[in-house]
């Protein structure tokens, strides 16, 4: 809790990513997540195509403190016929709250029929999808201007919020757009006035704080929002008022 | 306890703070007085600057550019641009004479297309290590191979590694280990538990907390160290002391 309300990390992993330092220890988040107040984090196991090794992961890690772990299930169209009945079992079996997609590690951009089946379960279950946006060509935040109001139930959350220029600008519109369509603040990029012009274009209670723990520290990415120049009602939404209504909890 | 807003609780004299604008990109601010604003709203007493005309275009011009920036500043201190000119050597041994100078930052040498390296830096870097004035060297620019290369030449060259990325995170501890006189600047090193390691196997010391604004927001860095759970006479070496100390040396040479 910050200041009496509760916060929500957004955006995480479950796995290892040697390469880059990233080691999914339950203990250093948690230290991390306890030394500024942050409630819980969804996390999500992006590193296996099949779905289910990594909802495995997800769920089993999860399992060891599911009060402050939350799960999301991961599929990809790399293995086209796992997608639904994966998203099926991960979410009715294995209590997952949310759905994660990366189309950067697919050749599929985001407005691709392929996607088609995440999206309509999404819809039909009412569920939240939160995909990485940004730079890579699969990835431009404006296929969501495009896919949101086709699938009117589900709620779309932009990974990264477009991460840079133009394609922030492109997320943003996105949000303005369409009313299923919500921005996610982590990003290495760490611009100036980026969590202000977020709330400002887009409303407040369209922004969602996220870290990408743990392959970034959580504590640096809150300081983006506990450093801005934004309302501290504006604050408090961002930081977990909105991913509470959003994800039912 | 954390709380909504926040105000650094030590004096911090942040180590990297670019001015001015780049030809491709403008600055969030324009004169010192904003950048001071800034810098009151999270608590930041000093601030090291350089002109980013000096990165990829003229260190010379661009050092000319940041006088007008420090003048009458007591909080902002200018900080140098090299480039491995003869001209750009000349300029800072003038500036030298007088005693204005306590850094030198190297330029963006991957924007220039220049290797790091002692056949190309070498009368610089030979100049900087005689003068004991500390070199900022942006590991964001500058492959880890030729910095670990060149400054291994020159044993008393004391430098600040600037720019580290979560994807240095398998570098920066064997450079460090590889170069004893190196500082890391924290700005962009944001991977999960990789500060405490750096802290146990290397000390306090070896550790400068910088911002990297504008190209980064002031604050997080910022508020992220004051969580680490250090001791408050660790959290004030990481975010002054050790700047002072560095470019106290080069003052006492």
């Amino acid at each position: 809790m910050i200041a009496g309300s509760r916060v929500i990390d957004f955006h995480g992993h479950v796995g290892r990513w040697d390469g880059t330092g990233m080691r999914d220890d339950p203990d250093e988040m948690l230290r991390a997540m306890d030394a500024v107040g942050i409630d819980q984090s969804c996390l999500f196991n992006i590193f296996h195509p099949d779905g289910r090794t990594g909802n495995d992961l997800t769920a089993r890690f999860v399992k060891r403190h599911p009060a402050r772990f939350i799960g999301f299930a991961y599929v990809s169209p790399l293995m086209p016929e796992t997608m639904a009945p994966e998203l099926e079992r991960a979410v009715d079996h294995l209590g997952m709250r949310a759905i994660k997609i990366y189309p950067s590690y697919t050749p599929f951009p985001l407005d691709n029929p392929v996607w088609d089946p995440v999206y309509d379960f999404a819809h039909r279950r009412g569920l939240v999808i939160i995909t990485h946006t940004g730079i890579e060509p699969t990835t431009a935040p404006r296929f969501l201007s495009q896919v949101a109001p086709r699938f009117p139930g589900a709620r779309f959350v932009a990974g990264h919020a477009g991460n840079v220029e133009p394609f922030r600008s492109q997320a943003i519109r996105a949000a303005q757009a369409c009313p299923n369509v919500y921005l996610e603040t982590c990003s290495s990029f760490r611009s100036p006035g980026v969590v202000e012009e977020l709330v400002r274009k887009a409303g407040a209670e369209r922004v969602l704080y996220g870290s990408d723990t743990p392959l970034m520290d959580p504590r640096c990415q809150i300081g983006k929002i506990l450093t801005a120049d934004i309302s501290d009602v504006a604050k408090r939404q961002v930081l977990g008022e909105n991913a509470s209504r959003l994800l039912g909890i | 306890m954390t709380t909504l807003n926040f105000r650094a609780r030590v004096p911090v004299f942040d180590a990297n703070i670019g001015v001015g604008h780049l030809r491709n990109r403008a600055s969030p601010f324009e004169s010192p007085e904003q950048l001071l604003r800034e810098m009151d709203r999270h608590g930041v007493a000093r601030a090291l600057i350089y002109h980013l005309e000096g990165e990829a275009m003229s260190a010379l011009e661009g050092n000319e550019r940041l006088l007008s920036w420090v003048e009458g500043q007591s909080a902002l201190h200018p900080q140098w641009v090299a480039d491995p000119t003869p001209d750009s050597l000349a300029q800072l041994q003038q500036l030298h004479r007088p005693g204005q100078l306590t850094s030198v930052r190297l330029h963006n040498t991957r924007e220039c297309g220049l290797p790091f390296v002692d056949w190309i830096y070498g009368d610089l870097l030979e100049w900087l290590a005689a003068e004991r004035i500390p070199l900022w060297l942006s590991l964001a620019d500058t492959p880890a191979v030729e910095a670990r290369e060149t400054l291994r030449r020159f044993p008393d060259l004391v430098t600040v590694l600037l720019g580290a990325h979560y994807a240095h995170s398998l570098i920066v501890g064997p450079l460090l280990r590889q170069l004893p006189q190196a500082h890391l600047e924290l700005s962009r090193y944001e991977g999960l538990g990789k500060i405490p390691p750096l802290i146990r196997e290397f000390g306090i010391r070896r550790l400068v907390y910088g911002s990297f604004y504008p190209r980064y927001a002031m604050g997080p860095m910022l508020f992220s160290l004051h969580h680490l759970g250090l001791e408050t006479s660790d959290l004030e070496l990481l975010c002054s002391g050790n700047l002072d100390r560095i470019l106290k040396e080069g003052e006492d040479r």
